[in-house]
Formats: C-alpha cells, structure tokens, sequence
C-alpha cells in the first residue's frame, strides 16, 4: 500500500530520512517510536507530500507521491492526517469542520456530507458534539474530531502524528480507543506514537527510528520483549521507566 | 481668553467649514475604499510565489512606507504633469493617499493573513483543499476578525492625513482653516474649529472600532 525506496532527505545539513526502505502492506498497522528529531514525523509527512523528498521515491496505493504530474487533491483525500496539536478550524463547528473536505474536495451534496460526517462524529463518541465549536470541547474531544475530520473523507490510509502527545493523562485512552476500534475496521494506519500499550495491542509492526534511519523493526512483542540493538533497547528502558 | 475669543466669526465662516468637512469626508471615503483594493491586491502580491508579483509588490510597499505622505504628495503633483498626466489637484490627492494608505493596509491584511496558525493551513492541504478553498474557508474568514480593528485604525489615520492635500491647494478642511485666517487673520479660532471637525470624525471612527472589536471579541468567546 506505502512503498519507500531508497527515500533521503534534507533539512540544510540535517540528513533527516536517511536511505529509507519500507513496505506497508494494506490493513497493516505501524508503530513508529524513536527519540524526538529521529526522523519519525518527517516520515509520515512524506506520504501525503506534506514534505518534499530529495531522493528516492514514495509509492501510495501505486501512485508515485513525488512525481509532478500525481494528482495531489485526489492523492490527499485518499490519506486521513492526524496532528499532535489537532489543528481544528476554530471558527467552524464541529460538524462543519469534518463536513469541510467532503463537500469541497469530494463535491459531495451537502445532505450526503452531513450524513457521513455525522456517522463518523458518532463513531468518535461526539454526536451530540456536532453544533460545538472546538473551543468548548476537550483536548480529547478535539482530537476525536480531528479523527473524524480524516475518517469522512473515507481514506484508504490514516496517518497519526502523535495524536495523544499533547493531551491530559486522562484524555489519552478516549483517542486510543477509538484508534483500536479503527483497527478492528482493517484500516491501513501509521502510527507515530510512545504510547506502548496502543503498539503492543493492536500494531503489526514497530518501526524504530534514530538519526533518520531505520535501526530496527519488529513485532512488538519482539521490539519490546528483546530488542536487538543496544540503540533500541536503551529507549525502552527510557520509556518504561517513566 | 475665551473672552477674546470670537465666536461670531466662526458662525460667519460655518458654511466654508462644512463645505470643508464635506470634501474631507468625501476624499476620506474614496481613498480608503480604493486603498482597500490597493492594499488587497499588494498583500495578493506580497504573498504569493510568483517573483514577478512578489517583488513589485516589495518594492511598492517599502517605498511608501520609508519616505514621507507630504513627499509623496508633492512628487505626484508636480511630477505627474511633467509626464504628461494632467489631474485636478483633488485627484491627485486621492491618489496619494489610497497608495500611501493602500501599503499600510496590505501590510495589515498579510499579518491577519499570517495570524492563522500554519497547522490550520497544513490540515487543509492534507484533506486536499486547494490553495483557494484553504484562503475562502480556513483563512479569510479568520484574518478578516482581527484586520477589522487596525483597518479602521488606519482610516482614522488617513483622515488626518488628508489635511496635507492643504498644501496642494484642496479645499477640504484645513485649508479652509488657512483661508480663513489669511482673510481675518484668526488663527485660533479657525484651527480649534477646524480641530473640533477632525475629532467629530476620529470620534465616529473609533466608536465604530471599538463596536467592532467588542463584537469580535465576543465571538471568539461565544
């Protein structure tokens, strides 16, 4: 379904994806953990050409990301995003936020926009939040709706950018629920994330990341149980410390 | 002092003054509404991409900003019959200051512009809205609550600044302040009136302001 190849990258001087090579299968979920400034985000953002690549190529569902004559719109209404820090429109309501994209990127009727977001504002666990304006929800709240802001658009692939990195202790399990219950629908989802209980019950894989490189991946039964290099069990400990 | 004040003589000039007050206003509004489009497209310019539309826009922008209105002023009237354009001096003057305002206000768009935080921005481009449904919903409708308040900042600020068309002669309130002292040699009395009009206006424009920003206040708050 995502396909790296040979995929290198520059901030200036910063090598920040250096010679990536990987395969995401379709209905895989992927767990991609590391120190902050490894390379994770600027990964994910790559799929959907949120950032450009310098060398290599990116193949989504058979299309070349980075090539210049793919359709972006059509490539971007396929890939849900999700941000740290939610990114909702704050001067829109809750439903007319999810309602956004649908009705100006998918040209669907608004009647057949409002069906569907509410549907995905009932499977986040926000229905009666549909007349709200972000700023009366919860960061947990806000969040569910960013999910169901990207789940409108009926994706293939959903990327998550550590969805629950900016949220209270309390919030973080309302958002992995739903992510679970996401994963129970087979959707294909990256999942850039410290939340270790979320890797171990529902990825396929863990991906471990430093300096832009891949250093190791695995199960995470795998990953975490016995890591194989000294770089990836070093951040465990780190992690399960805290 | 007051006693030598004479307040015939300004009931006596009432109607210059109104005549004056009227023309103020009328240039007021013409130059801020053309500012307005000025500035727009500048900010347009301004931001976008293309070089051959950003940097013109630079250019005009700083040029305006970094040297005087009264400059300004007199350069077009005296430089624009050397190239052959001949204008009454009242056009003249509307033209200097809806570009003189029109640089300011570009540059006030662009800050409301830039004032949406780049996420919102990022998350329109990523559920895959162009760059003008991203401008139409995400960003205009945000920028415009918090230009509205420094925009009408800068129409006061234009008000006064249509004073210096004076000096090229335009019969609009302070020089009628001019002509009537050259004609009675009242100073006093024709300035403090002539000040009395500018500040029935600011107070007008600042009220509006002030109504405005109370109304955008409260619905941010809802």
């Amino acid at each position: 379904m995502i396909e790296f190849k040979n995929v290198n990258k520059w901030f200036g001087k910063l090598h920040v994806l250096n010679d990536i090579n990987l395969d995401i299968d379709a209905g895989e979920v992927l767990v991609i953990c590391g120190p902050s400034g490894s390379g994770k985000s600027t990964l994910i953002r790559c799929i959907n050409r949120l950032e450009t690549i310098q060398e290599g190529e990116i193949v989504v569902d058979g299309v070349p990301v980075h090539d210049k004559k793919t359709n972006l719109t059509k490539l971007r209404a396929d890939i849900g995003f999700v941000f740290q820090q939610f990114h909702l429109y704050p001067h829109m309501t809750v439903l007319q936020n999810v309602m956004l994209a649908p009705v100006n990127v998918k040209k669907m009727s608004t009647a057949a926009a409002e069906k569907i977001s509410r549907e995905k504002l009932t499977q986040v666990g926000l229905t009666d939040k549909a007349g709200a304006h972000p700023a009366q929800l919860s960061g947990g709240q806000q969040q569910r709706v960013a999910i169901a802001r990207g789940l409108a658009m009926s994706p293939k692939i959903m990327l998550f950018d550590e969805p629950t990195s900016a949220l209270d202790p309390e919030m973080i399990g309302e958002v992995l629920d739903v992510m679970v219950n996401l994963v129970s629908e087979g959707m294909t989802m990256c999942v850039v994330t410290h939340e270790m209980g979320f890797a171990r019950k529902v990825a396929d894989r863990v991906l471990f990341m430093d300096f832009g490189k891949i250093i190791e991946t695995g199960k995470p039964t795998d990953f975490f149980d016995n890591p194989r290099t000294d770089r990836a069990a070093d951040f465990i400990s780190k992690i399960l410390t805290h | 002092m007051l006693a030598d004040f004479n307040f015939r003589i300004i009931f006596e000039y009432l109607p210059l003054f109104l005549t004056g007050l009227r023309s103020t206003f009328l240039i007021s509004i013409v130059s801020i509404i053309l500012a307005l489009v000025t500035g727009t497209i500048a900010c347009a310019g301004r931001i976008s991409s293309i070089k051959l539309l950003k940097y013109p826009a630079i250019a005009y922008i700083e040029i305006i900003r970094s040297t005087p209105l009264l400059v300004q002023i007199y350069f077009l009237y005296f430089g624009l019959p050397t190239l052959g354009i001949r204008v009454p001096e009242i056009q003249t003057g509307i033209i200097a200051l809806m570009l003189n305002s029109g640089a300011y206000i570009a540059e006030i768009i662009r800050a409301g512009i830039t004032s949406v935080d780049d996420g919102q921005i990022e998350a329109g481009v990523s559920s895959g809205l162009n760059y003008f449904q991203r401008m139409r919903f995400i960003i205009l409708p945000q920028a415009l609550g918090v230009t509205v308040p420094p925009l009408l900042g800068q129409s006061i600020v234009l008000v006064k600044d249509s004073a210096l068309l004076s000096l090229i002669s335009v019969m609009e309130l302070t020089r009628c302040g001019q002509t009537m002292t050259s004609e009675r040699f009242m100073p006093t009395e024709a300035f403090l009136t002539v000040a009395f009009f500018y500040m029935c206006i600011y107070f007008c424009l600042k009220s509006l302001a002030d109504w405005s920003q109370k109304k955008l206040i409260f619905r941010e708050a809802y």
